[in-house]
């Protein structure tokens, strides 16, 4: 370099240096952003984050682009998460079983600690149902039925499978118990009167307003808003709950900026009409905002909850 | 039906920005059919986020344009190339590339259109005037039927490769192992995942079609070009008598009709899929004809029979979609999301709530049948050109194709070891006489026939007497065991039936 130019690089330089240290602190996120959802397009999950991802690209100025990273109930999205080095520029939305379940029956390469849980938005719609015009229309009735005769029930999960066994060996009840592989594997064994309840995670929305489905016991801690005369198991007297939670994801340890905006983004995202038109009208989760303490000590409790469950 | 309504909801059909997106989505599906490799769950998958900003009519008729488009497309490149792009086309490339290559591509490829059209537009006809009304029918089909179904279907297709029996066994006992692989269905156990975390899901069916199917098929003709150069895939000659002709295409009518009523029965059971309705197509077609040695060897009957079903699938799944809320395959069950997406509860209620929009939809899908023959129609002349291009340029491109559509998936560097080990496997069992037909049907059906084989003898409590109040059911567990004494009767003859699934 020519000594006369000197002065100038090092003015260059510093002003550099100024520019990068007074950039306005809304800085980050200063690229694109990545969502994973850790389902194939198209299920609950997927349509709650496309309209996620939407709401926090107008909060954040960066676009936020969907990647579809589906098996194993989000496994493998979650071990891909736990070696993603993005400084935060990628996030998982979805639900929190591939936490507190999928790890007690298989080996899984990640650990709760493995994660930040910034924030909870919505809330899972576990259910017990029944078409409509059965012997029984509600929980205490089917008990009462299930004493004296035999009773098939549709899983969808070897949770929702575990509380039921539970309860039928409580209750003295005669079930038979069937998979079902999902959602909408369930729904025509249930309309079809191929069983006679079933486990649903939400599917049954979709039935219950023309009242071919009736639900007849809610499993979350506390009543569903959207079916408020339906007591919970805690209420009809077992000590069992079948959570779920639809959480925003991390790698643990990504810079504090980063941790700050994107928990704004989703704080702003739980008050937005767009998404809470989509997530409770459409696929009846209510929404929530739970903040990072309160989602991580929930998931903990319930992975306790399930292990205790899953024990025997 | 209110002919108000309706002529209300054919007049929003008819709106120039429809035909826009109807053509686009058409045109969109066609051009993903043609390449191997990517399907038409993905090409769905990925259009949903485009829809976000059309009509929620518009975005329906968008999507089920573009399915329509790659099921006719996919024919292009079963017939062209031999590589079909997704495991329905299959049935189509039996006939269609010997037909090809017998120096008629474009006539082949005039009766894969004509018969996906056909079956598409009557399909159409029946999802709006019999089946919405009658799909509670579908619910008479509980697990019990559905098992037997599946049990003839895998009896009935494995048995339509011919050749060995011991070969067949062999190749259908590998997919049936195969597909165990996974979480089970109802502990959530693994089973032969050996710890990975990505098998918990199974082998990805798409990975191991494209495999199997298509990429394999391009090692085959490198091979081939090493040793005899240029007589890759097709040779375009113009020769004058390459041209479907009207009395050729009315001999072909009662094999579409027969392929549609097939291809809408199976898309209207939800789960069984369009790979399951165009190849049991194929085979009562050749099972009634008159002439079953030619099937396998460029029958028009055989490219008619599976495409006609494969397009009556994507009406039909709609009937229980429709009709009960219920998807019918994969397909259909990412629809439900993009109707979500724009506020609507697909199920019976639609009917009732607002069967303008409804009708609006059945509008739109005869639309995007219209559209789908003139694009095809001119499409396949210059689809027809992709002969001339030399294989040493044709087989790096559809490789290319196959990798980047499986990256496409988001399986990752795993979607792609998958695929490459199926490329393997395929091309082995081409090789060796190994119907790879056989193969990927017993890993379509397997998993489906496991979860209702359990959930029947799980529901009866074992007990066998169930059975005599499901007729239907113990209709097709007749028709599976005479099935399997035909294939049994037919190696111990030593005859060896049409051999289609070999090269």
């Amino acid at each position: 370099m020519k000594p006369i130019l000197k002065p100038f690089a090092a003015a260059l330089s510093i002003a550099a240096l100024v520019a990068a240290s007074s950039a306005p602190a809304d800085d980050w996120p200063n690229r694109p952003l990545t969502m994973v959802i850790g389902f194939a397009a198209g299920g609950s999950t997927d349509i709650q984050g496309r309209v996620l991802a939407n709401v926090m690209e107008d909060y954040l100025g960066q676009p936020v682009n969907v990647v579809n990273q589906p098996g194993a109930g989000s496994a493998v999205a979650y071990t891909r998460l736990a070696n993603n080095r993005d400084q935060g520029r990628t996030f998982l939305y979805g639900g929190i079983t591939a936490l507190t379940f999928t790890p007690i029956i298989t080996r899984v390469g990640y650990e709760i600690d493995d994660f930040e849980f910034l924030a909870t938005l919505a809330v899972g719609q576990n259910s017990i149902v029944a078409a409509s015009g059965q012997p029984f229309s509600t929980f205490e009735e089917l008990v009462e039925y299930g004493r004296d005769n035999r009773l098939t029930y549709a899983q969808q999960t070897a949770l929702d499978e575990a509380i039921m066994r539970r309860i039928a060996a409580a209750e003295g009840m005669n079930v038979a118990i069937i998979p079902t592989g999902g959602g909408g594997g369930m729904a025509p064994l249930v309309l079809g009167g191929e069983v006679d309840f079933a486990y649903s995670g939400g599917t049954h929305a979709q039935y219950t307003d023309g009242g071919e489905m009736i639900v007849m016991a809610f499993m979350g801690p506390e009543r569903s808003p959207f079916y408020p005369e339906v007591p919970t198991l805690i209420e009809l007297g077992y000590d069992l709950v079948m959570e779920d939670y639809r959480v925003i994801a991390v790698p643990a340890g990504i810079p504090d900026r980063a941790r700050e905006r994107l928990v704004a983004a989703a704080e702003q995202a739980s008050r937005s009409e767009r998404f809470r038109r989509v997530t409770e009208d459409n696929t009846n989760f209510p929404v929530v905002f739970y903040d990072q303490e309160e989602t991580e000590a929930a998931i903990r409790r319930i992975r306790a909850a399930n292990e205790a469950v899953l024990g025997d | 039906m209110d002919f108000t309504v309706l002529g209300g909801a054919i007049g929003e059909a008819l709106t120039l920005q429809s035909f826009i997106g109807i053509g686009g989505g058409v045109l969109l599906g066609y051009m993903i059919g043609v390449i191997p490799g990517l399907s038409r769950s993905v090409a769905i998958a990925i259009a949903i986020p485009m829809t976000f900003y059309m009509s929620p009519y518009i975005a329906i008729s968008f999507l089920i344009g573009l399915s329509k488009g790659t099921a006719a497309g996919s024919a292009v490149s079963a017939i062209l190339l031999n590589a079909p792009g997704e495991a329905s086309s299959a049935a189509t490339a039996l006939d269609g590339y010997p037909l090809a290559k017998s120096g008629k591509p474009k006539t082949a490829l005039q009766v894969g259109l004509l018969a996906s059209v056909f079956g598409d537009i009557l399909a159409t006809v029946i999802l709006i005037f019999v089946a919405i009304p009658f799909a509670r029918v579908a619910l008479m089909f509980g697990p019990y039927e559905m098992a037997a179904i599946l049990a003839f279907a895998l009896v009935f297709i494995a048995g339509l490769s011919g050749g060995s029996l011991f070969k067949g066994l062999a190749a259908g006992g590998l997919g049936v192992l195969l597909a165990t692989i996974g979480l089970d269905q109802q502990t959530g156990l693994p089973r032969l995942t050996f710890g990975v975390t990505e098998l918990m899901d199974g082998l990805p069916l798409i990975a191991v079609a494209i495999g199997t199917l298509a990429l394999s098929e391009m090692f085959v003709q490198s091979e081939r070009l090493r040793l005899q150069r240029g007589t890759m895939s097709v040779k375009l000659e113009h020769r004058p008598d390459d041209r479907l002709r009207w009395p050729e295409l009315r001999r072909l009518l009662p094999t579409m009709l027969r392929g549609t009523g097939i291809g809408t029965a199976v898309g209207a059971l939800p789960g069984l899929g369009p790979s399951v309705g165009s190849f049991m197509s194929w085979g009562l077609a050749q099972k009634l004809s008159k002439t079953p040695e030619r099937f396998g060897k460029g029958a028009p009957e055989g490219i008619a029979a599976s495409e006609s079903a494969d397009n009556a699938v994507i009406p039909a799944a709609l009937i229980p979609l429709f009709g009960l809320g219920i998807p019918g395959n994969v397909s259909a069950a990412l629809l439900i999301g993009a109707f979500a997406i724009h506020g609507i509860t697909v199920g019976p209620l639609l009917l009732r709530d607002d069967p303008e929009f409804l009708y609006s939809i059945f509008a739109g899908m005869i639309l995007a049948s219209l559209i789908l023959l003139v694009i095809g129609w001119y499409g396949l002349r210059l689809f027809a050109q992709v002969t001339r291009v030399p294989p040493h340029v044709v087989i790096p491109v559809v490789i290319f194709f196959c990798l980047s559509g499986m990256l496409l998936q988001g399986y990752g560097t795993f979607g792609l070891i998958v695929l490459m080990a199926f490329a393997v496997i395929g091309y082995l069992m081409k090789k060796f006489g190994y119907s790879f037909v056989t193969f990927i049907v017993a890993f379509i059906i397997t998993p489906m026939l496991e979860l209702n084989l359990r959930q029947s003898i799980i529901l009866s409590g074992g007990d066998w007497s169930v059975l005599l109040g499901r007729p239907i059911a113990l209709v097709f567990i007749a028709c599976t065991l005479v099935a399997l004494l035909v294939l049994a009767w037919r190696t111990v003859r030593g005859a060896v039936g049409p051999a289609p699934a070999g090269d």
